[in-house]
């Protein structure tokens, strides 16, 4: 009786072998994912996210295109190449600015003769106008260039251009214009510089991931730098990325506490730019995340500062000038630092204040300012990662 | 303050360390000379003798038998009397012109008041000295040597290399205050606070302020480092570094602050401000409790940023903090105060902390007659903007009682008055015999 259980359950045992052998396998599978989600879940933890946020034209994609070319592999050529449409519909879009710009000003304006432009141009005029308002650019020919640089050098054009900020000039206008001869060469390879330059609005998410590299070796720490679009309907996107992020490097354009918004024409950008941070920094996501402000185009903010009083932006009312100079340059810097100092202390909760808050004076487009810059807020997050783990 | 610092072990009244033949042998102190002088004039020997002796102070080990037992120093010109003890000619002098008739050490009367001069005792501690002296200076030319060098080192390095010479030279400068006058002479102020600015690492900048903090900066030094991109730098460090970075911060800045064209908006900074009140808040650390009160009490001086103070919040978290405070601290903390209750938005924040009534009338009478002084102040301010409200407070926390101690004691004719006019304050609001009834002494000493 025994012997034939024994017998049964050999056969029994062995019947059911090519089931238990697949069994392990699909257990060995399972067992291999397991392990590679739990690896991987690791490693997540170890790379700090940070989120380049602010409002539209700030330079965070600036500042994203400079990590690339620092701690990346840069722009190969077939990268850079396809910036060449982009600087050219800039090309396009700039001078047609201006020339509708131009006819505004001659209507509205009180001293409107100074915004005619010559009868010579005025067919040219039409002529890009008519062009930059297609969706399709055609290729900058020499002929085209030729016809822009004429405009471009025409006096009402230029003092359209010196009035600029109640329109929606591009920053980059000045670079491209200056160089469209070589922009317009057959063979013509965007530089590392004109892509800084290149403005497109982003829209959507992009994001890199990189590793800052050290003295001698690479510091161990990986980054993964996440990128927005800056204008109002893009920030209803923001809210997918708030959780789980080390930094958020907050970009404050100081040159445009003159300037309207592109999607709102009667709203000062620098106002937009405070409430926006203001809004930023009470999201509960952020309780215990570091803020890194950079206080950007400040190359822009240093000429324009001796022309135009900062007082004109309703958040500067209060501000008085003392001297002239480079001297007057650093004591409107100072001042804007402190208003937004002020602006962070208002806007944070008193539990919160032990969060890193660090100001930087940028200028996205200078390489050496990113590397120096972002090596200091490598600096900082390391040390802060140190005394959470209480190592320091 | 005599230095020397005689080790607990050891007594006067026999069984001290004596300095033993080997050692003197050894040493070359009993053997060979030790240079200078012949053995005829004692006052050439002694005027080298009291240099030496200052120069190295503090000497460690000096052996006890060099002891004048009245003064607990090293003896300069050691004189022996007739019971053989021997002391500081000037010391023993002085006991006998007070009148004294015997010896101080083995309290036997004098049957000689002759002092005899301890010749021998002279020069062994001269010779000591000496010794000790050459040594110092040989190491004294060593370090200022590698200090000269180091600050080469640093106008040409970056980086590591640059944090680690910074890391000696502060070593150093800690250790042998003749390296801190290497450093001026050589230019290292002006160095040091080159290195400072805007793309400074926070170890490098640590580093420097750590070295720039132990030095004497002129003035010109000093205004150099109040630059606002300097200034940030160091607030910035306040903010993140460890508890000897921020107290480095803290005192530098206090140092800038004693500069003559001081101008308050470079305090006028928030995170500053902040990062004091941080500081003064950690427990963990009194030293940097007390640094944060004092750059702050300093800072409150100035009217103009009292303001700020009150926007971070320090008034609600100094009263907090109150009853935890030593009593060096617990005087700063209520100056400050007092100095915040100026102001209209200081006095509605002391108003709204629901502290501030109960810890102040605890502290009157309590720790010293400043602190009784700042608080009543604060108090006074307190129920002079709100009387209904906070007189009653007030009275339940035991204020009346405190007052009439404050009146009967022997504190000065200013604060009796000032408490006199507080108490009539808060009585308004009372029956004659309630209020009495609080003031009974007994619940103070609840």
């Amino acid at each position: 009786m025994l012997s034939l259980v024994l017998d049964s359950m050999g056969s029994f045992c062995s019947r059911q072998k090519p089931y238990n052998e697949a069994d392990t396998e699909e257990n060995e599978q399972d067992a291999e994912i397991e392990r590679r989600i739990a690896r991987e879940t690791k490693a997540e933890q170890h790379i700090h996210k940070l989120l380049l946020l602010g409002a539209g034209e700030s330079g965070k994609s600036t500042i994203f295109k400079q990590i690339k070319l620092l701690f990346q592999t840069g722009f190969d050529e077939a990268e850079l190449r396809s910036y060449t449409s982009v600087i050219h519909a800039n090309v396009y879009q700039t001078i047609k600015i201006l020339y509708d710009g131009a006819k505004e000003l001659a209507q509205n304006e009180s001293d409107s003769s100074k915004y005619v432009v010559s009868l010579d141009n005025k067919d040219l005029g039409e002529k890009l106008s008519e062009i930059g308002s297609r969706l399709d650019y055609p290729y900058l020919t020499k002929e085209i260039t030729n016809e822009i640089k004429t405009l471009w050098n025409d006096a009402a054009i230029q003092e359209t251009y010196a009035r600029g900020n109640i329109l929606q000039v591009p920053d980059c206008a000045q670079y491209f214009m200056e160089n469209l001869e070589r922009l317009s060469e057959a063979d013509y390879v965007p530089t590392k510089e004109d892509v800084l330059y290149a403005r497109v609005r982003t829209t959507g998410v992009v994001e890199i991931q990189f590793s800052p590299v050290g003295e001698s070796r690479k510091s161990g720490e990986v980054y993964r730098l996440y990128d927005v679009g800056g204008q109002r309907n893009e920030r209803r996107k923001w809210i997918h990325l708030f959780e789980g992020v080390t930094a958020v490097i907050f970009c404050a354009a100081i040159s445009e506490y003159d300037q309207m918004l592109f999607e709102d024409e009667t709203k000062n950008r620098m106002m937009e730019t405070k409430e926006l941070f203001d809004w930023v920094l009470k999201q509960s996501c952020f309780e215990n995340t570091s803020f890194m402000l950079f206080l950007n185009k400040f190359d822009i903010f240093e000429k324009k500062v001796q022309k135009v009083p900062l007082n004109i932006c309703e958040w500067f009312r209060d501000y008085q000038p003392m001297a002239s100079g480079k001297q007057e340059v650093e004591h409107a810097y100072e001042f804007v630092k402190k208003k937004f100092e002020e602006l962070y202390f208002q806007s944070t909760k008193p539990e919160r204040v032990d969060r890193v808050f660090k100001i930087y004076r940028t200028t996205a487009l200078d390489q050496k300012l990113v590397k120096k810059t972002f090596k200091l807020v490598d600096e900082t997050l390391r040390r802060r990662n140190l005394i959470e783990a209480g190592l320091l | 303050m005599p230095q020397y610092q005689q080790p607990p072990s050891w007594r006067l009244e026999g069984g001290g360390q004596i300095l033993d033949l080997e050692t003197a042998v050894k040493d070359g102190i009993l053997g060979g000379g030790a240079g200078g002088c012949g053995l005829g004039s004692a006052t050439c020997e002694k005027v080298d003798l009291k240099k030496m002796i200052e120069e190295l102070e503090p000497v460690e080990d000096v052996p006890s038998v060099f002891i004048c037992p009245i003064s607990l120093e090293p003896m300069v010109d050691p004189v022996t009397l007739c019971t053989g003890q021997t002391y500081e000619r000037f010391n023993i002098l002085k006991w006998l012109s007070m009148g004294h008739l015997t010896c101080p050490t083995t309290m036997q009367e004098l049957w000689d008041d002759a002092v005899t001069p301890n010749r021998t005792l002279h020069q062994l501690i001269h010779a000591w000295f000496s010794q000790r002296y050459l040594r110092f200076k040989k190491r004294s030319e060593d370090v200022q040597g590698r200090a000269a060098e180091l600050l080469e080192t640093l106008k040409k390095v970056k980086g590591q290399a640059r944090v680690q010479a910074l890391k000696e030279l502060q070593k150093m400068a800690v250790d042998h205050s003749s390296v801190q006058k290497t450093v001026a002479d050589y230019g290292g102020v002006a160095l040091l606070t080159s290195l400072l600015g805007p793309f400074t690492s926070h170890a490098v900048g640590s580093e420097a302020i750590g070295i720039l903090v132990n030095l004497s900066l002129d003035s010109e030094a000093k205004v150099n480092l109040m630059q606002p991109a300097k200034i940030s730098l160091v607030v910035d460090m306040l903010n993140e570094g460890t508890i000897d970075t921020k107290i480095n911060c803290t005192r530098l800045i206090e140092m800038l602050m004693g500069e003559k064209d001081f101008r308050s908006e470079i305090v006028s900074s928030l995170s500053l401000l902040a990062g004091l009140m941080r500081l003064a808040k950690d427990r963990r650390h009194p030293n940097g409790t007390w640094t944060g009160l004092s750059l702050l009490k300093t800072i409150c001086s100035h009217e103009r940023v009292r303001g700020l103070i009150v926007s971070v919040g320090a008034v609600s978290q100094l009263v907090e903090l109150l009853p935890n405070l030593s009593p060096e601290c617990l005087e700063l903390a209520l100056h400050i105060l007092d100095d915040l209750s100026t102001i209209p938005e200081g006095r509605v924040a002391l108003k709204d902390c629901p502290r501030t009534i109960p810890n102040a009338v605890r502290l009157l009478m309590r720790v010293s007659e400043s602190c009784t002084q700042y608080a009543l102040s604060i108090l006074w301010a307190v129920c002079k903007l709100a009387p209904d409200e906070c007189a009653s407070l007030a009275v339940e926390a035991g204020l009346a009682a405190k007052l009439l101690l404050v009146i009967q004691s022997g504190c000065s004719p200013e604060l009796k008055q000032r408490s006199a006019e507080l108490l009539k304050l808060c009585s308004l609001n009372y029956t004659a015999t309630l209020f009495i009834s609080k003031c009974k002494l007994t619940r103070t000493i609840q």
